[in-house]
């Protein structure tokens, strides 16, 4: 019970995550999967629809004022787009949201992921519960940001 | 704003914002799920735009009444009219039974009101009390129906009917879209309406068709003067439903914190008490708690 100065404030208010695909990549299935799972866990679920751009996943991530976005690519263009959200985010000076990410991403990126703020990195076949628990992990962090900053 | 619920903190700044809000016109949107609510508000928001007001967007799903979890799928649906056009929009999840929903949307209502919005559309699954609590926050009540709904429009007379001020019959380009409006403006014939006259628009989001009246139709409403009774009325409305979420918080701290009602809970869920016995209980140690609280007040 160390988490926030409201502790029932903290408790009563479920993770609120957004997921989101930006770029070129059609392939939903594994987000219909996540956003279930996410919402079985007691989350407060966004889904950005097919092909939004990294700024609209960011502005709907301030508008809504989720505490992760979660981002999934299929298509091998994570280096790029992945970067595109970390950046804006740095940009706007947004650091009470946090950016994890899943895909088909390989071991070799992962480090340089994790450096511009996007931790996860789940490749297919990962048990959900491991995503959910990171997810929670880092909404924890992205929460206590929020309250600090009130 | 959004689960402040237990917090004092919403209350001193909603406190602080009031004088400023009260020019927002708040359209309510609500009807049975899969008519097209919300791609019908993505269809009205650019029509509103056009004539250069500022609009914002509450959406409210429902969530899981198990694990509390919501997917808020309102947002995917109006997705592009809201980039395009830079819409503010917020998705709420009505967190499953514990009340207090009506107080966040009345809170983020007065926030987007107090911030120069021009109209907030403030949108529900027509289901439920609590939708028709929210819906009386709302300036103008719009209810989305669709053709082949049959005889639910006659459930939902009973409950949507009253706070009604304007019907839209969407999918209109449907089989049967003729006589859904026929059928809405039957009720309404034998149904008792005051000055207003409940219009019955028929809107496509396909075609495009009514769109323009329907937003026509809310901004008439809008200008059509309430009486001062009305207004006294959505004031009282306001009022009940802070002290409700207010009385809701206090319910809802004792039953973790307070001995005396956990004591009591414990009692009625050994069976060893009676629940009507209990909530009697319950209800005269959180008025002592008042009582005693009310001298430290300023």
């Amino acid at each position: 019970m160390a988490d926030g100065k409201n502790q029932s404030l903290f408790k009563d208010k479920p993770v609120k995550v957004l997921l989101a695909k930006p770029g070129i990549d059609g392939h939903d299935r594994g987000m219909f999967v996540l956003a279930r799972a996410f919402r079985d866990a007691g989350m407060d679920v966004l889904y950005a629809g097919l092909l939004p751009t990294p700024e609209e996943v960011v502005d709907t991530a301030v508008n809504e004022d989720v505490d992760v976005i979660a981002l999934s690519l299929l298509n091998g263009a994570h280096m790029v787009v992945f970067k595109k959200v970390a950046d804006l985010m740095k940009k706007r000076g947004i650091t009470d949201i946090a950016v994890v990410g899943g895909g088909t991403i390989p071991d070799s990126d992962k480090p340089k992921l994790e450096k511009i703020g996007v931790s996860g990195n789940y490749g297919p076949g990962t048990r959900l519960s491991i995503i959910i628990d990171h997810v929670r992990e880092r909404a924890a962090e992205a929460r206590k940001k929020k309250m600090g900053s009130e | 704003m959004e689960n402040d619920l237990y917090s004092d903190r919403a209350l001193d700044l909603l406190k602080g914002i009031y004088p400023s809000t009260g020019h927002a016109h708040v359209v309510g949107i609500t009807g049975p799920p899969g008519v097209g609510k919300s791609t019908l508000i993505g269809s009205i928001v650019p029509l509103l735009m056009e004539e250069g007001k500022k609009v914002a967007v509450i959406a409210i799903d429902a969530s899981s009444p198990f694990s509390k979890g919501s997917i808020l799928g309102n947002r995917i649906r109006m997705q592009e009219s809201l980039t395009k056009h830079s819409v503010y929009m917020r998705s709420l999840s009505t967190r499953g039974l514990n009340g207090g929903l009506s107080f966040s949307a009345l809170g983020t209502v007065k926030i987007l009101d107090a911030a120069g919005y021009d109209t907030i559309i403030l949108e529900t699954v027509g289901a439920g009390q609590s939708d028709l609590d929210i819906m009386r926050l709302a300036g103008t009540v719009t209810v989305i129906l669709a053709p082949g709904l049959g005889d639910e429009i006659q459930a939902i007379k009973a409950g949507l009917m009253e706070i009604a001020h304007i019907f839209a019959v969407n999918k209109s380009d449907r089989d049967g879209a003729f006589q859904a409006i026929k059928d809405v403006q039957d009720i309404l014939m034998t149904s008792m309406q005051g000055d207003w006259k409940i219009p019955v628009v028929g809107t496509s989001t396909v075609t495009g068709e009514g769109l323009r009246e329907l937003v026509a139709q809310m901004e008439r409403h809008a200008s059509f003067v309430p009486s001062v009774k009305d207004r006294g009325s959505v004031l009282k409305n306001e009022l009940s439903l802070i002290v409700e979420s207010e009385l809701m918080k206090m319910f809802y701290r004792s039953m973790e914190n307070d001995r005396g009602v956990t004591d009591i809970v414990g009692e009625v869920s050994d069976g060893s008490m009676d629940p009507f016995t209990g909530s009697r209980r319950i209800i005269s140690a959180i008025s002592e708690k008042i009582n005693s609280s009310a001298t430290t007040l300023p």
